[in-house]
């Protein structure tokens, strides 16, 4: 597969279907270079296509299958159809609603006149094995992401950005792998990073227990984590906190992830259960007067699609109602995946005390693929198998399943799960529809990184913290995130390829947490019952689990992860910065940006108090005058000096808060200045900004 | 000048020319779009809530969705039956219930429940309308009653979801998010999407009713709250005043332009403009629910003076009745500042028993608000651009609810595959009934609505294609119309 091209993909082919309507398009194909396939045909082909001309034989029209590679096609039939005038001819056809954009048909011109070629989709393909690039630079020694992202980056004549301050990348680095600010001095923060120090400091954090809190909740929000079984009632899970624990703990010893994906697929079939709670956070109605075939039913497809997406970004639901429009998945496949958890059963009084796991059941009746999804339409009974086109057939077992998934030829769960670590350290995954490797996903950035990356993932023994170690001494990683080269970002604006680090609106979770650490009141207890801060009685009264008795002292100052989660009663602090609903597997939080996170951050009660507690520590100083308290302040919070303007700005704030004028030195601050001061702080971009 | 304020100066320049420029590229981006030139996303999401051009001319500017929880019983409300009296106390025929699967209703044993309820034909349309909702009656030749809706789902919150977001899964987005999605924000003030509440017996799915699903947050409703802040988080904190807090958003403002001249992030330009919108919504919330400005005859139509009647119990709460008619009337209010969606929740009218007086009870409630709603749209020239609905997730049975441990009959159990919902304004033929059920409101006899074809006419009223709104997730293009045909019911329209 060729490279991307770095404009948006659609405004590429606009570009092009422009420049092609200026000249005669029959006379300018030949010149022009064939489109490229996986990135400009096959999505039209998906999107436009595949539904009457893809993998589903029952939907399949005419006999004609756009979908596989080397099929030969006729040419000159596709040119005709594609043009005709006649509503009976025309493809696609007049009905569909999704007709061919002109720009679109001159790219299929462009492509059915150089011959046709297809590809294989890249994902289903084995991985390659890939060699670190030689840069121009020439240094064996240099880094191998950084080897393979310079080279991609000289093609286009950008470069990296230089390195990031120290006192940014420290910062950087303690939020990314803890969640946390950094708890050093200005000196300390300041002092330079050479490449041991900075090795010695990614180690002294990957060893703190705090990295299974900040990992683990990553992981939580793909294993749709909740306290309550949501839908009517939303009754609670007192154990289900057992697996978050399970969770944290697997992450700071740094559990290989293949033992991580044995145990939660198959652990009670080694002697390893409480893994197994992934499959126990699915929903579940338990609504009086529910059929409870179906609620089984959508219960153990949630667990089936999870599994999917989760580990093998794959969309395999699509083919629950019919073979997958656009993957190699049959229904009937579908139904054999499906098998592997029909015949189990939920157990929450193991003789080891794990609550909330999985087992085999004692009886089970036979699997039914289901006729168009339809309960009420049993068709063949199915064994458990594996969809044909990832890999030789596995074993009937959970476990069977599990090593099929973790074998190094697999084509997707090892690029799955680098490109999930590799997201939450730039921001955005090589692959940047981590919940799609599918053909209607979009391609990877960087092929070639990619599977290196993941075959260093298996050759290191499935150890994250040895890939996030590698991730984060690259200099890729450790460059500046600000926009420092306008050519740069007028020729890659989206930063696909990475000429500076991005900035990441911090998750809700990690800006209460890092509040209350700046403020001095976070309690850093792990693991344990969920707990429920202060939270306005009509708030959860909207549903019916109304129930909300704030948790006693300083159970309140815990982490966000440990808040509770109810599907009915999400915490509004943590949803308005875009976290999960729990509802279904989220392996990609957006990054929105609104004016509720506004009002939040000026107003929620606890940041008030982070505030107040914060202006607190400051008062002892006050007497010194505002200047240095301020600039104490500013740099206790962003980790930085202020800059001149900055202070400056800052101190006409407080003497305004305090009604005194710029000729009446020396400022002596009020509790109450300190507390707006604060608050002015927390609130600042940069604060809640990964840098 | 001092350098501070040079610099300030500088930097706020600076920062209106880069969001002009942003500005500029995002209209065109929009442009884009509708062409269909631009299929990224990603520039949409960077201003999800940017105005965007409907597909076609729209109806509808914006939608007052009133979702009365639990299934309301439509034979004793819009579809009258009289066929219920004569067979009172007989079982109904297999030929009729067939496989029907019931929450709580023992089939073997069944009876029909007769109603008490006394249909008259009203307006000039001289549509049929229950002794329960005479205010209501009055507004039938705006109305366009469905008697033929159907849905799959006969469980409360798997039918909830779909109505309210057209799948009976949790984690897709509500009716409201994607009216917000395909058309932005028209408020530069107020939420695009905004919710009222008032329950008794609590809402099933809680916030999961107006979420954005897999939409970007920002589409997701925002509840208004019944106390003093009407908003999560609209109050300054206690002890910071107006001044103060202004002062802190022109401080904060500043060092975030600083901080945007230093690193160049257009996400920091973003964050500024929603930290002054956010200090725009703090004045505006409460202007909006401040009724002071009201005329007495406004509040009286309404019916924010009126005295709830005595009952024992009631799923449906007792104390609502002015929470209920101030809901109205905000939902009024918002409409006219822009805002582009609102739900009014109340639950619940899950009548298994005791429906005579509780379903009286309820309708009282809401009977007089809701014609004073569409009367005062309408006076004021809205109603032509207002849609309103009237639904719920069923409706129920014609067999009384002979539940195991019930000792009288006094109820009926869930119903899906009839029931009734009206719409009104923004586009629709009012004065009209649509489709028909057979004489025990059992099946949707006559020109049968589905829950999507409900959607995609609402969608249609708003100038959107059903088929064309979607958004891709999980490896599809996501539609609030799903996967199976759905249809337009153009005789709705006017």
């Amino acid at each position: 597969m060729r490279d991307l091209d770095l404009t948006p993909p659609s405004t590429a082919s606009t570009a092009r279907a422009v420049l092609a309507a200026v000249l005669l398009p029959g006379l300018l194909a030949p010149a022009m270079a064939a489109p490229d396939f996986s990135r400009e045909i096959r999505p039209i082909l998906a999107a436009r296509c595949y539904a009457c001309h893809g993998p589903d034989e029952e939907a399949r029209e005419g006999n004609l299958r756009l979908d596989l590679p080397g099929a030969r096609l006729d040419v000159g039939e596709l040119q005709r159809r594609i043009d005709s005038s006649d509503p009976d001819e025309v493809m696609p056809p007049p009905q569909s609603p999704h007709p061919l954009q002109p720009h679109q048909r001159l790219l299929l011109h462009q492509w059915l006149a150089a011959g046709a070629k297809a590809e294989a989709h890249w994902a289903f393909e084995p991985m390659r094995r890939e060699a670190a690039p030689q840069t121009a630079l020439g240094a064996s020694s240099a880094h191998p992401i950084d080897a393979f992202i310079e080279q991609r980056l000289q093609q286009e004549g950008l470069k990296l950005s230089p390195p990031a301050p120290a006192a940014q990348l420290r910062r950087r680095l303690h939020l990314d792998l803890l969640g946390m600010e950094p708890e050093l001095s200005a000196q300390e923060m300041d002092q330079p990073l050479d490449d041991a120090g900075y090795l010695t400091l990614v180690q002294r954090l990957l060893q703190s227990p705090q990295f299974g809190e900040r990992w683990g909740r990553h992981w939580l929000d793909a294993a749709r984590y909740a306290d309550s079984n949501g839908f009517l009632g939303d009754g609670l899970r007192p154990k289900a906190h057992r697996y978050r624990d399970w969770v944290i703990e697997a992450f700071n010893r740094d559990l290989p992830y293949d033992e991580f994906t044995r145990q939660q697929i198959a652990g009670d079939l080694i002697g390893q259960p409480e893994g197994t709670g992934f499959h126990r956070n699915a929903a579940l109605n338990t609504e009086a007067g529910a059929d409870p075939i179906e609620a089984r039913h959508n219960n153990r497809v949630d667990r089936v699609n999870s599994v999917a997406r989760v580990w093998m970004g794959l969309t395999l639901g699509c083919a629950q109602c019919h073979t997958h429009k656009y993957d190699p998945i049959t229904l009937r496949e579908y139904y054999r995946f499906y098998a592997y958890f029909d015949r189990t059963q939920d157990s929450d009084h193991p003789k080891n005390g794990a609550p909330l796991m999985l087992i085999n059941a004692k009886d089970s009746t036979p699997t039914r693929l289901l006729e168009r999804g339809d309960l009420t339409r049993p068709g063949d009974a199915v064994e458990p198998g594996t969809p044909a086109a990832f890999g030789p057939p596995a074993g009937p077992s959970r476990l069977d399943l599990a090593q099929w998934m973790l074998s190094p030829q697999h084509p997707l769960t090892a690029r799955v799960a680098v490109n999930h670590l590799w997201s939450k350290l730039f921001g955005h995954g090589l692959v940047r529809t981590p919940e799609d490797f599918g053909t209607s996903g979009e391609a990877p950035t960087h092929p070639r990184l990619l599977d290196w990356l993941a075959q260093e993932f298996i050759r290191r023994g499935w150890s994250r913290k040895q890939l996030i170690t590698l991730m984060v001494t690259s200099k890729t990683y450790r460059q500046d995130s600000r926009i420092n080269s306008a050519q740069a970002a007028q020729r890659d604006p989206l930063n696909l390829l990475l000429w500076r680090q991005h900035r990441l609106r911090l998750e809700g979770e990690i800006i209460r947490d890092s509040a209350l650490q700046l403020s001095g009141l976070l309690n850093t207890r792990i693991g344990g019952p969920s707990i429920r801060p202060p939270l306005p009685k009509d708030v959860f009264e909207v549903g019916r689990a109304s129930n909300w008795q704030a948790s006693p002292g300083d159970e309140v100052w815990r982490r966000s992860l440990y808040i509770i989660t109810l599907r009915s009663v999400l915490y509004p602090l943590i949803t308005t910065f875009d976290g999960p609903d729990a509802a279904e597997a989220c392996v990609r939080r957006e990054r929105n940006n609104t004016p509720l996170q506004a009002l939040s951050l000026l107003n929620e009660e606890v940041f008030v108090q982070c505030a107040q507690e914060l202006g607190r520590r400051f008062l002892r100083q006050a007497s010194q005058g505002a200047e240095p308290t301020l600039r104490a302040m500013f740099l206790h919070v962003l980790k930085r000096q202020p800059r001149p303007t900055e202070l400056q700005r800052l101190i006409d704030f407080a003497r305004e808060s305090q009604g005194t004028s710029a000729d009446q030195p020396p400022l002596l601050l009020s509790e109450h200045s300190l507390m707006l001061c604060a608050r002015l702080l927390l609130n600042l971009d940069e604060r809640i900004t990964r840098p | 000048m001092s350098p501070l304020e040079e610099q300030l100066t500088r930097s706020r320049r600076d920062f209106l020319a880069t969001s002009a420029c942003g500005l500029g590229t995002l209209a065109l981006a929009s442009l884009l779009k509708q062409d269909g030139l631009l299929a990224s996303e990603a520039d949409l999401n960077a201003h999800p809530l940017s105005q965007r051009l409907a597909h076609f001319a729209p109806r509808a500017q914006r939608c007052i969705f009133i979702f009365l929880e639990g299934g309301p019983s439509q034979m004793d409300l819009f579809d009258p039956k009289p066929m219920l009296n004569r067979y009172e106390g007989k079982p109904l025929p297999d030929s009729i219930v067939g496989n029907a699967k019931f929450a709580f209703l023992q089939k073997d044993s069944a009876t029909v429940l007769g109603t008490k309820r006394v249909f008259q034909p009203h307006g000039q349309c001289g549509m049929e309308i229950s002794d329960l909702l005479p205010h209501l009656a009055t507004c039938v030749d705006d109305i366009a009653l469905v008697r033929s809706m159907h849905t799959d789902q006969f469980n409360h919150l798997p039918g909830q979801l779909m109505l309210n977001c057209g799948s009976a899964l949790l984690g897709r987005p509500s009716l409201g998010s994607w009216v917000s999605y395909g058309l932005g924000n028209a408020s530069q003030e107020l939420p695009a999407y905004m919710v009222m509440v008032s329950k008794g017996r609590g809402l099933p799915g809680g916030s999961s009713t107006w979420s954005s699903g897999y939409l970007p947050s920002p589409h997701g409703g925002v509840l208004l709250r019944n106390g003093s802040a009407p908003v999560l988080n609209l109050d300054n904190p206690p002890g910071i005043s107006n001044a103060q807090q202004r002062a802190s958003l022109r401080a904060l403002g500043d060092l975030n332009r600083l901080a945007h001249a230093h690193i160049g992030d257009p996400e920091i330009a973003a964050r500024i403009s929603n930290y002054e919108l956010a200090f725009r919504m703090q004045s505006a919330a409460p202007a909006l629910v401040d009724l002071s400005g009201e005329s007495p005859s406004t509040l009286k139509a309404y019916g924010l003076d009126r005295l709830e009647p005595p009952i024992s119990s009631n799923l449906g709460g007792i104390g609502n009745f002015p929470v209920f008619a101030r809901h109205c009337l905000q939902a009024r209010r918002m409409v006219e500042r822009g805002v582009r969606f609102v739900n009014i929740i109340h639950a619940s009218w899950d009548h298994h028993s005791s429906l005579d007086p509780q379903l009286a009870h309820n309708c009282q409630m809401v009977d007089q608000p809701i014609a004073a709603l569409l009367k005062d749209l309408k006076q004021r020239g809205l109603l032509d651009s207002t849609l309103v609905v009237w639904g719920s997730e069923f409706g129920r049975t014609a067999l009384g609810e002979n539940r195991k441990g019930f000792k009288k009959i006094t109820g009926r159990d869930h119903h899906p595959y009839a029931f009734s919902l009206w719409m009104a304004g923004g586009g629709i033929k009012g004065g009209q009934v649509y489709g028909a059920s057979d004489d025990f409101a059992w099946h949707a006899t006559h020109n049968p609505v589905s829950m999507h074809d409900f959607h995609a006419t609402i969608l249609h009223l708003f100038g959107l294609d059903h088929q064309r709104l979607s958004y891709r997730f999980q490896g599809l293009e996501q539609r609030l119309t799903g996967v199976q045909p759905a249809r337009v019911v153009h005789p709705l329209l006017a």
